[in-house]
């Protein structure tokens, strides 16, 4: 049980109890709600979960550590930020990817532009999500507007690296 | 419905892909390593993701999706991008829940750089999302500089949006028809 975890769980059960005492039917629905989205969301993730773990086995040994090394410096935030907008899939996959890097070597600040590329620029998101429900005009806005941010996000991580030792977990 | 299914079988057949890639170019014992290591980490996400899902949903109970709107119009100035910037970090659910919630803030009278903003909060800097995935799985340390390299960024590209000279406006949207008028599907 992390931090993380309970205090999740502390928000959850407060959120909860504020529904009970505005009243129990709109109680009743809120769990209602949680238990119909885990019924949605459970297969996809049960089937894309395992995903990751297979990708980290067939990245070649030495990848991240070559490519998006802590040394790799802006060129290697490029490839990073670039990479991340190519990762299909939800968090899920992104996350565990990111943690196995990490631990095969990339720098830290690499893997910081890596979700921003994913997050900002993802493909996939954008393709089976933005496009049919906001029309290709808003996507076109929202990337000139942002499209350089995951670089940014990088070397400010490559800045901020010495307050958070922590953060190369090696 | 239609898009939920099709999102499973493609991700099922990127699985299956990636599954059968890793037995042939690196063994049987390798798919089983995989399979070892995904099993870790559902038990590590699992008990975050029950309670973000209870949490997301007990939020919509509460929260009506469009109240925020009139705090984020285009006089709103940088208070309407800050004010969008953390009604994205607080918009709890994946793109199913969030994209809706945009075209129901821009009928409500948000501009486009706010809409930007609210997006790039969300998708950067959700709060469910780093609680749920990125604390547990990548450590505070990792997640606190991740955070704080992120923080400005919507707030940036709110500031550019605005200044591009793109208009676009709810009409323009494919999903305007019914969904901006009736709730978010809930799907997280």
């Amino acid at each position: 049980m992390s931090f993380g975890v309970i205090a999740i769980w502390v928000v959850a059960l407060g959120a909860l109890a504020m529904c009970l005492r505005r009243s129990p039917a709109l109680g009743r629905r809120a769990v209602a709600d949680a238990g119909g989205a885990l019924w949605r969301v459970l297969p996809v993730m049960l089937m894309a979960l395992p995903m990751a773990a297979f990708i980290a086995e067939l990245i070649p040994a030495g990848w991240a550590e070559q490519w998006l090394g802590p040394d790799s410096g802006f060129v290697g935030v490029v490839l990073a930020s670039l990479a991340g907008g190519m990762l299909p899939g939800g968090p899920f996959v992104t996350f565990p990817l990111v943690l196995g890097f990490l631990k095969a070597g990339a720098g830290p600040a690499q893997m910081v532009a890596l979700i921003s590329g994913w997050a900002i620029l993802g493909m996939h998101r954008t393709l089976a999500w933005e496009l049919p429900i906001l029309g290709g005009r808003f996507i076109v806005l929202r990337l000139m507007a942002s499209f350089a941010l995951p670089l940014l996000a990088g070397m400010a991580a490559e800045l901020l690296l010495p307050l958070f030792p922590g953060a190369s977990l090696r | 419905m239609l898009r939920r299914n099709a999102t499973f079988l493609v991700i099922s057949a990127l699985t299956l892909a990636s599954a059968l890639a890793v037995w042939w170019l690196r063994g049987w014992a390798a798919v089983q390593h995989a399979l070892g290591a995904t099993w870790d980490l559902i038990l590590t996400v699992l008990p975050s993701i029950l309670g973000g899902l209870l949490l997301s949903a007990a939020l919509r109970q509460l929260v009506p999706p469009g109240a925020l709107a009139r705090w984020m119009g285009a006089e709103s100035g940088l208070r309407g991008l800050l004010v969008a910037t953390a009604a994205g970090m607080a918009m709890p659910g994946g793109p199913v829940a969030a994209f809706p919630v945009v075209l129901v803030l821009a009928q409500a009278g948000a501009d486009r750089g706010a809409l930007i903003a609210f997006v790039l909060a969300w998708s950067l800097n959700g709060f469910q999302r780093i609680v749920v995935w990125e604390l547990p799985i990548l450590g505070h340390d990792f997640a606190l500089l991740r955070l704080l390299c992120g923080l400005p960024l919507p707030i940036l590209a709110g500031l550019i949006a605005r200044w591009l000279p793109i208009r676009w406006s709810p009409a323009d949207a494919p999903g305007m028809q019914g969904v901006a008028t009736t709730r978010p599907d809930r799907a997280a």
